[in-house]
């Protein structure tokens, strides 16, 4: 081997260690420590400084310190044993990439990063754990490769890099292509997936569910783009936009500063039935992402019933039964990353009928007003509604008069000591708790019952599914209507109800979600039913295709079959033609057998062991007639044989025929008188 | 002794079972295999599907790895340029001519298959088209004719994960002169004085001082003419210089040795054949099939040294005559 490395391998190694790192960082469940070590290791081995070249055995032991930190840590309950080895892993790898390059130490980091991929399955799902699959194997692969060649260069001649990356760059593609294949085509034999369905993340949780809604502070929430919901809905209502409310729970009791709500827990089950189904009712398959970072369940307005859930955690995922609490709520019973479940809800425009399991004491809070509600507010009620008595009625005055008669914003003067009475009379804007506050209050101080209810509004289509953002969270009303049930009027402006995030971050993350709803639903979800869908496909349409309007082309498979039938009759009629072309062993031999047996038949008598050359020299010298015929084959198979200029095709039955004629003239001369 | 075999059933039998190529797993390739069954029985036992990719890109890599060694070593030819001269006991220099006429070779590793012969050739590139002249270090154990029958060609090209080689029937013979060992004692057989023409010592034609100056006769050399004086003399005069001690040695190799006695026979021959020719002595060589004329100078110690190789060979030397 040169006796220096070659940085370029060097460098490949270890970008290739850090792609692995990074699909088991994208989890967001290794320490920060172990981030910051293995980042400082990466840039000081990019930088070319090999700090523990010289100290192999001390920094050994201070590797081995380490992962007594880690083992105290997963004793003490601290930290998972598979988050535990998959940080020793990028430290072992770190340590390599410090120490001195040699054969030794490429084996280990590369088996590190083999370690760390493996790892980075087991932690997340993400898309950008593929990413760095690829990356690594890509990398790692052109380190390797170029590590063969370099221990074969002789010392002081050049590595050819072009020359070796041009070859192994088509192997790798044929690589990666032949993963795929043996991902789709190796039948599954687990028929449920418990795989990580999707990591944490390396951003703190943004939205969730308390215990309370306190007025006041900033609204930060709102411009959030991160998605903490992901739904698929049937009936498919087919809109891009849903523009539907999502709640989560109710608030019934407000105190001035916050809202809460009364009512003890209740049961816990499988499934929660909190209203009375029907037939029509919408099914909802839903997924609370990590970024959600509560335990409630949501579900469309209004929810009849919630279960049959999932929780997915760091190792791995199993069923869990959820609990119902006060306000309508339902979470689940244990924590995790994330969650699946279905609901079931009632259709929009739908009629509750009654209020379901309300106790009367949640009856009687729906009209509690707080105890130093500020004066003017019963009077400012009466004053808008102008006699109005019917509840839904005086709800849809209200919340005109409230989006006519105030401004939405996010920039709020922080805690005050009446919040209502500041956003009534003093500051004239807030934002959707706010005017949700407003709205309850106005109508409970004219006798109707009202409560809040929190959530989400929005909904916005992305591969089928629905997606709810982070900064769509929302507060509303809940009007109860008699002989209708709860009834949702909005007061909040509706050009600042779903997120007010910006929109070019939001057509980035939609594009995102696309790619990574695909990656899920093709890569992290792929199942034995779906290679079973995928084989029958190839023998019959897809199901509701023939509702749809016949096309005037083939359809897609027909052309990838033709494409593929051209490529197969294209390589045949390549390795007809090169069979065809090939030079035939001992042709030459084969022809000059052929001339001797002619000759041997009707030819002029040859000496004992006179070599063709020479027989054609001795009849040249004789003058024959056979002459003209025999000195160029002669020449021909001489060239052949020894001169390395092959007979060409269909050449040898010409000279051969040439003799023929040439023999029969000969033959004929010699039958004359 | 025995004749190295030409082609005895075994070797046939040894060369037909050869699969065309063979396989060897490095230690970086079972670490990688080891990993790969691992991550296997990862999936397999928690349908992770990431963990079904990850197997799949290990696997395809071994694919990939076997499909691009077997272009790699799939297309070369080679051929012999050979070695100077080999001795046994000690490395020699051999260099094989190794070339492709399309695609690229990596880290070729060249070596002589079913031969007591140590050592190989590597060579990092071999671009399409050219040839490459691989030089290797070889040794061979004992002294003789070595019959070869292939060059065997190995690649860890791509990823070092496994070794393919190729054994290429490249037939041929090298002769492997004897260990020139110490020769502690002097050869019996010497004769001082003239012996023949050449061996005159009292002749004036060496390389040594000047002894005087006569007049040159009719063929002689005329490269030994002293043209200056001869111009102030006006006829040719010849430079006589003095001559160093010259002796003639018959080395011989006594009949009925074999085995080890032979062997070391044949060492110290050569030792000492190869110091007293350096001394510029003439020496010749009687052995039981061969006698060879006294001499001198390198060309001289080749023939002996050839003699010495082929003795207890000579069935093999007629055949390879024939």
């Amino acid at each position: 081997m040169s006796a220096r490395p070659l940085r370029l391998r060097l460098v490949l190694r270890d970008v290739g260690a850090g792609a692995a790192f990074a699909s088991m960082a994208v989890s967001g469940q290794l320490p920060l420590w172990t981030l910051g070590l293995f980042g400082l290791a990466l840039a000081l081995a990019l930088l070319g400084k090999r700090v523990f070249a010289r100290r192999a055995k001390l920094t050994a032991v201070l590797l081995l310190g380490v992962a007594a930190v880690l083992a105290l840590q997963v004793m003490s309950g601290a930290m998972n044993m598979v988050v535990a080895a998959c940080a020793f892993a990028g430290l072992i790898a770190a340590h390599r990439m410090l120490s001195q390059p040699d054969a030794t130490a490429d084996g280990q980091t590369n088996l590190a990063g083999l370690l760390m991929v493996a790892g980075g399955a087991a932690l997340s799902g993400d898309m950008v754990y593929g990413a760095c699959l690829i990356g690594f194997g890509v990398l790692s692969s052109l380190a390797l490769a170029l590590g063969v060649v370099e221990g074969a260069v002789p010392e002081g001649e050049p590595v050819p890099v072009r020359g070796v990356l041009r070859p192994l760059s088509s192997g790798l593609a044929f690589a990666v292509a032949g993963a795929v294949a043996f991902f789709v085509l190796f039948p599954r034999l687990n028929w449920t997936v418990v795989g990580p369905r999707s990591a944490p993340g390396l951003g703190a949780a943004t939205a969730g569910f308390s215990d309370t809604v306190r007025l006041g502070g900033a609204g930060t929430i709102k411009g959030n783009p991160r998605v903490v919901l992901r739904a698929t809905l049937t009936p498919d209502p087919g809109l891009d936009a849903l523009g539907a409310y999502w709640v989560g729970r109710t608030y019934d009791t407000f105190d001035g500063q916050e809202w809460t709500s009364v009512g003890a827990p209740q049961k816990s089950g499988e499934s929660i039935i909190l209203r009375p189904g029907s037939e029509t009712l919408v099914h909802q398959r839903v997924e609370l992402l990590p970024a959600y970072g509560g335990r409630t369940l949501v579900a469309l307005e209004m929810p009849a019933r919630l279960g049959n859930a999932l929780v997915h955690t760091s190792l791995g995922t199993r069923r869990t039964v959820v609990q119902r609490l006060g306000g309508g709520e339902v979470r689940f019973v244990e924590s995790g990353i994330s969650y699946t479940y279905e609901a079931y809800s009632l259709p929009p425009n739908a009629e509750e009928g009654s209020t379901g399991k309300l106790s009367r004491a949640e009856h009687d809070q729906l009209l509690a007003l707080p105890e130093g509600l500020d004066a003017r507010v019963a009077p400012l009620a009466a004053k808008v509604l102008d006699g109005e008595r019917e509840p839904l009625a005086a709800a849809r005055k209200l919340a005109a008069w409230l989006q006519r008669e105030y401004g939405y914003t996010l920039e709020l003067s922080g805690e005050v000591a009446d919040p209502v009475a500041d956003f009534l009379f003093t500051r004239k804007a807030g934002h959707c708790e706010h005017f949700a506050t407003a709205l309850t209050l106005l109508l409970r101080t004219q006798g109707i019952s009202a409560r809040l209810a929190t959530g989400f509004f929005g909904g916005e289509r992305v591969d089928g599914a629905y997606l709810v953002r982070a900064g769509d969270a929302h507060a509303w009303t809940h009007v109860l209507v008699p002989g209708r049930g709860f009834v949702t009027v909005d007061a909040t402006p509706p050009a600042h109800r779903p997120t007010q995030s910006s929109a070019f971050v939001q057509r980035l993350l939609a594009l995102y979600e696309a790619l990574e709803s695909r990656w899920r639903n093709s890569v992290v979800d792929y199942s034995f039913r779906d290679q079973v869908d995928a084989a029958r496909a190839l023998v019959r349409p897809p199901r509701g295709s023939e509702e749809r309007t016949p096309s005037r082309l083939p359809p897609l498979r027909a052309w990838v079959t033709a494409a593929l039938v051209a490529a197969v009759v294209y390589r045949a009629w390549r390795a007809l033609s090169r069979w065809k072309r090939r030079a035939r062993p001992m042709e030459a031999t084969r022809f000059v057998d052929a001339v001797e047996a002619r000759l041997a038949q009707g030819g002029p008598p040859r000496r004992q062991g006179e070599a063709l050359e020479e027989f054609s020299a001795r009849l040249a010298r004789e003058g024959h007639p056979l002459t003209p015929a025999l000195t160029p084959l002669t020449r021909r198979y001489l060239e052949a044989r020894f001169g390395d200029r092959p007979l060409v095709t269909g050449e040898a039955a010409r000279l051969l025929e040439s003799l023929n004629r040439a023999l029969e003239a000969d033959a004929a001369r010699r039958r004359a008188p | 002794m025995n004749a190295p075999a030409p082609r005895t059933f075994r070797a046939r039998l040894r060369a037909w079972l050869r699969p065309p190529r063979t396989l060897r797993v490095t230690r970086t390739g079972r670490t990688y295999l080891v990993v790969t069954f691992g991550v296997g029985l990862g999936a397999l036992n928690t349908g992770n599907n990431l963990l079904y990719l990850l197997l799949g890109m290990l696997l395809s890599m071994v694919v990939v790895s076997g499909v691009l060694s077997e272009r790699c070593i799939g297309d070369l030819s080679v051929r012999r340029v050979g070695a100077d001269a080999a001795f046994a006991g000690e490395p020699f220099a051999f260099r094989w001519a190794v070339s492709r006429k399309k695609g690229h070779g990596f880290a070729l590793t060249l070596s002589e298959a079913d031969v007591p012969l140590t050592g190989e050739g590597r060579v990092g590139h071999l671009p399409p088209g050219t040839e490459a002249i691989v030089r290797a270090d070889l040794g061979a154990s004992r002294r003789g004719p070595m019959r070869l029958t292939g060059v065997r060609v190995t690649t860890t090209w791509p990823l070092g994960l496994f070794a393919k080689t190729r054994v290429l029937p490249v037939e041929g013979l090298l002769l492997v002169y004897p260990q020139r060992s110490f020769a502690c004692r002097e050869p019996v057989t010497s004769e001082l004085g003239p012996a023949g023409e050449s061996g005159n010592p009292r002749r004036n034609d060496g390389t040594g001082d000047v002894t005087g100056l006569r007049e040159l006769a009719p063929a002689e050399d005329a490269r030994r003419v002293h043209w200056l004086k001869s111009a102030s003399q006006g006829k040719l005069l010849k430079v006589e210089r003095e001559r160093e001690e010259r002796r003639t040695y018959q080395l011989s190799i006594e009949s009925g040795l074999s085995g080890d006695g032979l062997e070391r026979r044949c060492e110290e021959v050569a030792a000492q054949a190869h110091r007293l020719l350096a001394d510029g002595h003439e020496v010749g060589l009687d052995t039981p099939s061969t006698s060879l004329r006294p001499a001198t100078g390198t060309a001289q110690e080749r023939r002996i040294l050839q003699a010495l190789a082929w003795l207890g060979f000579e069935d093999t030397r007629a055949s390879e005559a024939a």
